[in-house]
């Protein structure tokens, strides 16, 4: 067994017992990306040397058994909006290309002082804007299972990065399904948490109400180590709430709800036989399942690409060309920041502030926005009548495997239409997690879908457990370790 | 198609300039994208907008106190100004 295909609870008792040392996996891990990086540019940047010392440090620390517990020591791959002190933060967009950040993230404090490592920044969609990686200002980043294929997105690149392991474990952002997504799309964990219990501060930000920072990983447990590390209320981030966590059965008393509306047109066979095939599992084990019908999710997608793009053409804003990033010269400075935007952001952005302009713009308001908030509202009470039948509520992660590279960009909503699955809970606030369950006739894996009620989330993580050693997916993609 | 927009006064609002190539792609996509959400205007809705809350676990937010807290000093606020001078942001005129 490699040593970068372990779990990070082991790995930390392989440190402990003075059978590893970090710098040992951190070598190994490097040794990964060199071998990755050419074909499937997972990381924008790779910290490998600055890190060096820190690995000794490490070592130093487990030496004398002064380590800073699990995460001691465990290389992680960051996405490139999560800000670190002192290193480049692009976004994968041209508008920041030379930004360089000032300060830290709340998360990222956080894994400092855990004394977790990073290996680097890793490729996104520009501004966390799509689903497939190909909207970085940067290149594509390919999925390690085929690299014909895309690796998912927006967090595409910390996918691929677990995925080759070039990284032990990655943090990505979600808000639409940019975590569980690309997750799926690679055989991977992708736990989207609870709406306000990790930090947003130092996330580059797209659509505030929707934005969540959570981990994708190989195991569930490695999830819960990093969410556990990561949560907590932060006085600078108004929307973060302590993590008050609510407990829910996740044995044989628990009720496991279908969503209907998701297990219907426009959703492969093969993402239904995901499923389908989870659902046989649990019953074989005493849970009882029951459809569950949550019909204003057919709506998700109309909601979500009003209230998105509207919070983020008011979050993009900033991008002006006075503080920080790009700037195109004009005679004045109206014509200065009209350059700038029109040089620095990509057609995607474009796309999504547009038409986020246009909804929130005066005599469209109350038709767009307004509705759109109105039909969340309604969706969050749909889905709290849901968890007082049920406990638990499954669905597909995607409606298909991965795409091919340039199969669905020429028109917005066939893309868009790929996070059909995931955008619900981001709408309602929910916890949601991705865990693989197999892979399909093109070898390509895919996942089942997981959420709870909000502030469940230890409960979900222990749920998703049961059945990730029910349905043993123990694949990898072949050839970069 | 919805053509009940002006792409030339969208990209105005959001102070993008567009080349027309541009402007004739981006409004054929927000056409088919308003198509899509129009789905929404046929929908009966109950809810009232005081009862809309911009956080979605429909949590009221808090006011913090007013303390001094350690923040980014005046020189790492400006290191990635595009320009700067004197310890503040320079930018072009705002009239001709």
């Amino acid at each position: 067994m490699d040593i970068t295909n372990l779990p990070i609870r082991k790995l930390n008792a392989l440190f402990n017992n003075k059978d590893l040392k970090p710098s040992e996996l951190y070598s190994k891990i490097f040794e990964n990306a060199a071998g990755s990086e050419a074909s499937l540019h997972a990381h924008l940047t790779l910290f490998e040397e600055e890190n060096i010392k820190k690995a000794k440090k490490s070592d130093d620390r487990f030496e004398k058994g002064t380590s800073e517990g699990l995460l001691d020591g465990i290389p992680l791959a960051i996405k490139d909006n999560i800000n670190i002190k002192g290193y480049k933060t692009t976004c994968s967009s041209k508008m920041l290309s030379n930004y360089t950040s000032p300060y830290d993230a709340t998360v990222i404090k956080k894994l400092k002082e855990s004394e977790a490592l990073f290996t680097g920044k890793t490729n996104l969609d520009e501004f966390a804007m799509g689903s497939s990686t190909e909207n970085s200002a940067f290149g594509l980043t390919k999925n390690p299972w085929d690299i014909e294929f895309v690796p998912g997105g927006s967090s595409g690149g910390s996918a691929a990065s677990v995925g080759a392991r070039s990284s032990v474990a990655a943090l990505g952002s979600d808000t639409g399904g940019s975590i569980r997504q690309p997750a799926s799309f690679c055989g991977l964990v992708g736990f989207k948490p609870t709406y306000g219990t990790v930090s947003r501060y130092g996330l580059i930000a797209f659509a505030s109400s929707l934005d969540q920072i959570g981990p994708i990983t190989k195991t569930v447990d490695d999830s819960r180590i990093l969410f556990s590390a990561i949560s907590g209320k932060d006085s600078r981030d108004a929307t973060s709430i302590a993590n008050d966590q609510v407990d829910i059965p996740s044995d044989k008393t628990a009720k496991i709800g279908v969503i209907k509306e998701l297990m219907e047109e426009g959703i492969s066979d093969e993402a239904r036989n995901e499923v389908n095939k989870v659902i046989e599992t649990l019953k074989n084990s005493g849970y009882e399942i029951k459809e569950i019908s949550i019909p204003i999710i057919k709506l998700a997608i109309s909601i979500y690409y009003l209230i998105a793009p509207a919070e983020c053409s008011a979050n993009l804003a900033r991008f002006d060309g006075v503080r920080y990033g790009l700037r195109i010269e004009g005679k004045t400075s109206y014509e200065m920041m009209e350059n700038t935007r029109a040089e620095g952001f990509g057609k995607e952005v474009k796309r999504r502030i547009l038409l986020g302009t246009y909804a929130l713009s005066a005599g469209y308001y109350d038709e767009y926005y307004g509705k759109a908030l109105q039909a969340r509202k309604e969706m969050i009470d749909e889905f709290t009548k849901a968890f007082n039948e049920v406990d638990y509520l499954i669905s597909p992660t995607t409606p298909t495997q991965a795409f091919k590279a340039g199969e669905k960009t020429s028109n917005p909503l066939e893309m868009y239409m790929s996070d059909l699955c995931t955008i619900p809970a981001n709408l309602a606030g929910l916890p949601a997690i991705s865990i693989p369950t197999g892979v399909t006739a093109d070898n390509l894996p895919l996942g089942v879908q997981i959420m709870s009620r909000a502030l469940s989330d230890e409960s979900l993580l222990n749920f998703s457990e049961i059945i990730e050693k029910e349905i043993q997916f123990n694949q990898q993609p072949k050839g970069w370790v | 198609m919805s053509k009940d927009f002006d792409i030339q006064n969208i990209a105005k609002l959001a102070s993008i300039n567009l080349s027309e190539d541009e402007q004739e792609k981006l409004a054929n996509d927000l056409s088919i994208i308003l198509d899509h959400v129009k789905a929404l205007s046929d929908l009966e809705l109950n809810t009232k907008q005081n009862e809309i809350y911009i956080h979605p676990l429909e949590k009221e937010l808090e006011l913090q106190e007013d303390e001094l807290v350690e923040s980014l000093t005046h020189e790492e606020a400006l290191s990635n100004a595009p320009e700067s001078k004197d310890g503040k942001f320079v930018v072009p005129p705002s009239m001709e």
